[in-house]
């Protein structure tokens, strides 16, 4: 007898697990939080159902069921490696770095030789700041599997923040085989360049990191044109018209169809490794200029728009949101009360995307003029930029763009930022207009953005 | 050749009463009538039949006509012999039915303008604006010299917001008159005073009434001018003397329990107001239960308030159009974006004179901040006369274009669309002109339309750089104060509490979308601190449109809001008060006698008083 209820059908557990699994790896987040759910009604207490429920849980975005669930998981079955390896994740997502911490040991220790548990510990130190501990236990999963593209980014990443650039942008090389930066370079057989010369145009420079990237490391183009005069840029084609600017650029394409016959190309951030940037030898900021068409239009416009007493202050509070680490920096509109709760203030947002409608549910007593809408790209914003006494950004291409151009900016970054902001400053070789505002405790912006409204 | 035998004719009579056979009334082949040489024969018949109703042999004539359009169901005579005849013996749908036909009939200008007056009047006699306009235009075009077809016309016109088409039909009537009319005077006073245009509607009925002395409405309307240019005591008097003379007349009791509770005679409204509560009107409910609440008795207040939104509900069939206008919304939502509106184009440059764009929903304060801002030199009040709503509905004749409003808009693109929004701007500034507003000395004209919400879209295409104001208000507060009023609002949205939580919520949350995808010049400010902190306040919005802050009355002028700014003025001027925070938070006190009042609203407007910052009033 099976003992199933009439029009129930019961399969095996192994398959429902294996179906569950792969639900949750082909992203079918809603039909696998379904069959968790169910499966965990009927067993409880089962800890790998718990397990991977607690995962589904956490990308679904419940991280507190997440981590009940997988604590009894791992009380459950203490001796799974995997799942304080994961747990080491989903702690870090809860923001409880020192159960991470243990939650990683314990995955090493339970399995030694798995890789992925070490590089799991070498983020969380990461997010903790303990960079040399980060570098460490990086070492360790690529002493491991050589080949860990992660492992060896991570390791850059360390670096980098810790100011070791030399060695980080060594490291920083395995970028390109991570795998989203899949499609980031040409398929071509051509060498990567390696800082030879090259006769005019022959030298294919690729953008091929977010915006702020291309807007941070476009100040070396002029540094490779000297060895490769007018190379050919390939880039999206929200940064043509600013990036046309550059001296010594030569065409700029959007497509790889139109790069013509180059001899050799290069990564726009495979520059500084060239150029063997360090913080003491970073070109000045300066590169960009706003059009001064744009900007008297702008002017005009902002006179019309703003009242002549108040100070204006531009405010973007939201990066991409497919950023790896967009958690991390992008806030909501109302963490910025603030700033809206002063009678001297006009906020200008040059948000743009999705996020802009929460400008919608503003009622703060600081008048919010929402430029969004009316941007049509990077040269707007520069004009606009010109206008404002400063600029309150998160870690995104505008706070690039304004420290390109040397407009004042308060860049609200999180504990453990990106590797460019370096550690334990207020400024930046990069661009001296800007002033960093620190997390003082991983994701907590509490005190951040009144340290950001005093200095205003 | 056969023929059709007796038992073979259908001899249902039709639905509608009129005594036909329906075959030869509202299901009939209209293409079988007969022709016009035809029905010559039977024009004598007809003639008889008009004679034998003249002379009073009433069943005789609609035996007759009723034979006659059994043979000839256009015959026109016969045909207006049976209407009247119906008309006299309120059989209301065939009454309708047959001025439906009379007016449809061909035949010389006059008679087809006559008998589309008598469809416009049926209508207007039911409150059927819309549906009267069609039969008033008609009589106009066919018979443009006719007064009475230029009168009703007029009715119409006014009666649906179109006020200054409506005044020039009155003048025009007046004009082809050769003479005063009490009743056509009348009528235009109360258009001019619907405008704002006090002292004129005074000086009209002063004449009106001297020609007319017993038009009751007259009496009224003439003493809501005086009452509205702040002569209280001349308004009273008028009243005091028509209800003298017609003293069961229920309106003119209601305006002058109106007065009562202006002068904040509590009592005397429950005096004059004292009939059983089943035999009031709605009207009479909420100026009772008003009385009521001031002189704090909040539970009868709220049951006479309930009383009067069954009474509206039950009798008057007004419910809430929820659907229809959710699936509005949807629509201008999913139209409205950043992306779309952006290649769009916008009229330019700045105007010579800004509109400043008012948002509210009502009872939250937009028409007490229109007041306050009448009374800074260089303001205009548009109220509530904006020619948005038309305009929108304007555009694809305008654009040429097939499609409705907003898609339509896609049509801007596209050849000389891109003048579109300076033409639109020009048809605004235009109708703000006709209505005196575009004086010299004004910079700044405000527009209060209730249907400002639904066309900022529109606004940022022809005033991109208007200010917008939202006058914000507990939102508890604001179903108190509507609870309390017996008027009529947008999607029926009066009909109950839960509706106008519901309609509440649909359009805070479609000017949440217009915020957050538009570059708008917008303004939160708070009823609470209007009327607690009211020159700063109001410093804050002048500072904010531009106004030169030297403009500002002191807070002791503004508080008393007595001040006559030149017209014209709103209609709300006729409830001006002094400033005074009696409604602030008011709610508090009605939850605590009632604490299941709100009970059926709190899910769909806690959200909102947490998102306006009132949470911590709440608390």
């Amino acid at each position: 007898m099976s003992g199933a209820q009439e029009g129930k059908q019961v399969i095996p557990l192994a398959d429902a697990l294996a179906r569950l699994a792969a639900l949750e790896q082909a992203n079918k987040l809603v039909e696998a939080d379904d069959l968790a759910n169910r499966m965990l009604a009927a067993m409880p207490e089962h800890p790998h159902i718990l397990h991977l429920g607690g995962i589904i849980a956490y990308r679904n975005g419940r991280v507190a069921q997440a981590v009940e669930r997988m604590e009894k998981s791992m009380a459950l079955a203490p001796e799974a490696a995997l799942y304080p390896r994961n747990m080491c994740e989903v702690y870090r997502g809860a923001g409880r770095l020192d159960d991470a911490v243990r939650a990683g040991q314990r995955a090493i220790a339970l399995a030694p030789s798995d890789a992925r548990a070490y590089f799991n510990l070498a983020l969380i130190h990461y997010e903790r700041l303990d960079l040399d501990e980060a570098v460490r236990i990086a070492d360790e999963a690529i002493a491991l599997d050589p080949a860990f593209a992660e492992a060896h980014f991570e390791k850059a990443e360390a670096l980098l923040l810790a100011g070791r650039m030399k060695e980080g942008w060594e490291s920083y090389e395995w970028r390109f085989k991570l795998k989203q930066a899949e499609g980031m370079l040409p398929k071509t057989d051509k060498p990567q360049w390696e800082g030879q010369p090259l006769p005019p145009g022959k030298l294919l420079i690729v953008g091929d990191q977010g915006f702020g990237d291309c807007i941070q490391f476009s100040r070396l183009i002029p540094w490779a044109a000297l060895l490769c005069p007018q190379p050919v840029l390939a880039c999206s084609g929200e940064l043509t018209t600013i990036l046309r600017q550059i001296r010594g650029v030569g065409k700029i394409v959007t497509r790889w169809e139109d790069t013509g016959d180059y001899e050799a190309y290069i990564p726009l951030s495979g520059l500084p490794r060239l150029a063997g940037i360090t913080t003491q030898n970073i070109p000045p900021a300066g590169y960009l200029t706003p059009d001064p068409a744009l900007v008297k239009s702008w002017g005009e416009r902002l006179d019309r728009l703003t009242q002549k007493d108040k100070r204006r202050i531009a405010l973007v509070w939201a990066g991409r949101p497919t950023h790896k680490n967009d958690r991390k920096r992008t806030l909501k509109l109302e963490q910025f009360a603030p700033l809206f709760a002063r009678d001297d203030l006009t906020i200008l947002t040059v948000q743009k995307g999705e996020q802009i409608s929460q400008v919608g549910g503003y009622y703060g007593r600081a008048p919010l003029l929402n430029l969004g809408p009316e941007i049509a790209d990077f040269a707007d914003t520069m004009a606009i930029l010109q206008h404002v006494e400063r600029l309150v950004s998160i870690d995104t291409s505008v706070a690039h763009i304004a420290g390109a151009i040397g407009v004042p900016t308060a860049l609200v970054l999180p504990h453990a930022p990106d590797w460019r902001w370096l550690l334990a400053r207020e400024d930046t070789p990069w661009y001296p207009s800007l002033r960093l505002f620190r997390q003082e405790r991983a994701y907590d912006w509490s005190g951040v953005i009144e340290r950001v409204c005093a200095s205003i | 050749m056969g023929t059709v035998g007796q038992e073979k004719l259908d001899q249902a009579l039709c639905r509608c009463a009129s005594g036909l056979r329906r075959v030869r009334c509202c299901d009939a082949d209209i293409s079988a009538w007969p022709g016009l040489a035809a029905l010559e024969v039977l024009e004598a018949q007809g003639q008889e039949t008009v004679k034998l109703f003249n002379e009073k042999q009433y069943a005789e004539a609609e035996a007759q006509a009723l034979k006659l359009l059994d043979l000839a169901p256009n015959l026109r005579p016969a045909l207006r012999v049976l209407y009247e005849i119906r008309k006299a013996q309120k059989r209301g749908a065939a009454e309708e039915a047959l001025a439906i036909r009379l007016a449809a009939l061909p035949g010389e200008p006059t008679v087809r303008a006559a008998a589309n007056v008598l469809l416009a009047q049926h209508y207007v006699g039911q409150g059927r604006y819309a549906q009267a306009r069609p039969p008033a235009a008609e009589a106009v075009m066919a018979s443009p010299k006719d007064a009475t077809a230029q009168h009703v016309l007029g009715v119409v016109l006014t009666e649906s917001g179109e006020l200054q088409a409506g005044e020039r039909h009155y003048r025009r009537a007046v004009a082809l008159l050769g003479r005063d009319d009490g009743v056509v005077l009348a009528n235009l006073a109360w258009n001019l005073k619907l405008q704002g245009r006090l002292d004129e509607a005074v000086a009209f009925y002063e004449k009106a009434l001297t020609l007319r002395p017993d038009n009751r409405r007259g009496q009224g309307g003439y003493a809501q001018v005086e009452f509205a240019r702040g002569n209280r005591e001349k308004a009273l008097r008028l009243l005091d003397e028509a209800l003298a003379r017609w003293p069961d007349d229920r309106t003119l009791r209601l305006l002058r329990a109106m007065g009562d509770l202006a002068q904040g005679n509590a009592e005397a409204v429950l005096a004059r107001i004292a009939d059983a509560p089943e035999a009031l009107h709605a009207t009479e409910l909420c100026i009772r239960g008003q009385a009521l609440a001031r002189l704090a008795r909040p539970v009868e207040a709220v049951q006479h308030y309930a009383s009067a939104k069954q009474l509206q509900r039950e009798r008057h069939g007004q419910h809430y159009q929820a659907e229809e206008f959710a699936a509005k919304a949807a629509a201008y939502k999913a139209y409205f974006t950043a992306e779309r509106l952006q290649p769009l184009p916008r009229a330019a440059p700045p105007p010579a004179r800004q509109p400043v764009f008012l948002l509210g929903f009502p009872r939250s304060g937009s028409s007490l901040l229109e007041q306050l801002l009448g009374q800074v030199p260089g303001f205009a009040m548009g109220d509530e006369f904006s020619p948005l709503a038309d305009l929108s509905r304007a555009i694809p004749a305008l654009a040429g274009a097939t499609g409705d409003y907003p898609e339509v808009l896609d049509h801007l693109l596209v050849g000389d669309g891109g003048a579109l929004p300076q033409r639109l701007r020009q048809r605004y500034e235009e109708a703000r002109m006709q209505l005196g507003l575009a004086r010299p000395d004004v910079r700044f004209i405000t527009d209060r339309s209730a249907s400002n919400p639904w066309q900022l879209g529109l606004i940022k295409l022809l005033f991109p750089e208007a200010p917008v104001i939202h006058v914000l208000r507990h939102p508890l507060d604001v179903m108190l104060s509507n609870l309390a009023q017996d008027r009529r609002l947008e999607a029926n949205c009066n009909a109950s509490m839960p509706a106008l939580a519901r309609h509440y919520a649909l359009l805070m949350s479609l000017i949440r979308h217009f915020r957050g995808q538009l570059t708008l010049r917008y303004l939160p400010v708070r009823y609470e601190d209007l009327v607690t902190d009211t020159a700063p306040t109001l410093g804050r919005v002048l500072d904010f449109i531009g106004a030169p802050p030297a403009a500002q009355p002191p807070e002791a002028l503004l508080r008393a809001n007595s001040a006559m700014p030149p017209g014209p003025l709103p209609a709300h001027f006729s409830g001006r008060e002094p400033v005074h925070a009696r409604g602030v938070y008011r709610h508090r006190a009605y939850q605590s006698h009632m604490p299941a009042l709100f009970a059926e609203v709190r899910d769909i407007l806690d959200p909102w008083i947490t998102e306006l910052g009132y949470a911590e009033a709440e608390a």
